[in-house]
């Protein structure tokens, strides 16, 4: 699957992609995997001193699933911008109420085009994208540049 | 409250090796999943779908750009943020080139910005604003990656 630059017009979708809910062990692992290790993310303890109820998921992991989003649609190797503006923070599902609390830790990445256009001798679109959860929350906004054959 | 004397401040560079391991990890860990795209993992794959060897996701340049600054915590401290008020406002890379396993990597964050601006409920109450660019030069020297992210203490 590639996406051809003759085939996409403004105002195409991009392919949507949901993630599953986001639990307190991808918090972990995506830690692990990234190296940010801010106590927010992870520590109740540390999230309690600063008047919070429970911890939160990292931007970034919001982001990357943005990103798989994205290069589900497009090959990783077109991108060549992107950018997003953290809006509202992600709390995970909870286990012991996993029906109860899923919603707003599953998140939805959607996108349209805006712009087709030519620069440093490629052919380039740009997409705004934006990451919500199942309660309609916004989670991010942002863009791509991706440059297509 | 970060300390405003570090704008243009400039931390140590640093060379960090893309391991296929931690690739994978990462991979699997924004997919939720133990079976990422393959160009995550695997060498043919990624060969057979136009890469010169395993590449990195989107957002892996994340993790290169904390282990420059010395982790998180390396850069909380360095600039005097307040760890209790931090939050991520944005963040931007820019492609040039693809960083592939066994590249190394030479990662150079600046401070390029740092700025106050109110609320909007509240316009008295300030929030501070920390701009952070770093380079990423592999092993040939060629420009693969700027970032920039913007740190908020609320």
């Amino acid at each position: 699957m590639s996406i051809k630059f003759a085939d996409i017009n403004v105002g195409d979708s991009m392919l949507p992609y949901t993630s599953l809910p986001i639990t307190r062990t991808d918090i972990v692992r995506y830690a692990g995997a990234s190296g940010d290790f801010n106590p927010l993310h992870h520590d109740n303890t540390f999230v309690q001193t600063i008047g919070m109820e429970r911890v939160i998921a990292h931007g970034m992991l919001i982001m990357g699933i943005a990103g798989q989003a994205v290069t589900t649609w497009i090959d990783n190797k077109n991108l060549r911008k992107f950018n997003v503006r953290f809006t509202a923070m992600t709390e995970p599902a909870d286990l012991n109420d996993w029906d109860n609390t899923k919603q707003r830790a599953t998140i939805t990445i959607t996108g349209k085009v805006t712009h087709k256009f030519e620069e440093n001798g490629e052919k380039k679109i740009r997409c705004d994208i934006v990451a919500k959860d199942a309660l309609g929350g916004t989670k991010l906004l942002g863009f791509f540049i991706a440059a297509l054959p | 409250m970060a300390d405003k004397s570090k704008l243009g401040y400039e931390f140590p560079s640093h060379l960090l090796d893309v391991e296929k391991g931690k690739i994978a990890e990462f991979a699997m860990a924004v997919t939720q999943t133990e079976a990422p795209n393959p160009i995550y993992t695997d060498e043919t794959s990624a060969r057979e779908a136009g890469y010169p060897g395993i590449v990195i996701p989107p957002t892996f340049p994340t993790s290169l750009m904390f282990r420059t600054g010395g982790g998180l915590m390396g850069v909380v401290n360095a600039l005097g943020i307040d760890l209790g008020r931090l939050l991520h406002a944005e963040e931007e890379y820019e492609y040039f080139g693809s960083v592939c396993a066994g590249d190394v990597i030479m990662g150079r964050m600046k401070v390029v910005d740092m700025f106050e601006k109110g609320r909007k409920a509240r316009p008295d109450q300030l929030m501070e604003f920390t701009v952070l660019e770093t380079e990423m030069r592999n092993q040939r020297g060629e420009l693969v990656i700027k970032a920039r992210s913007i740190l908020v203490e609320r």
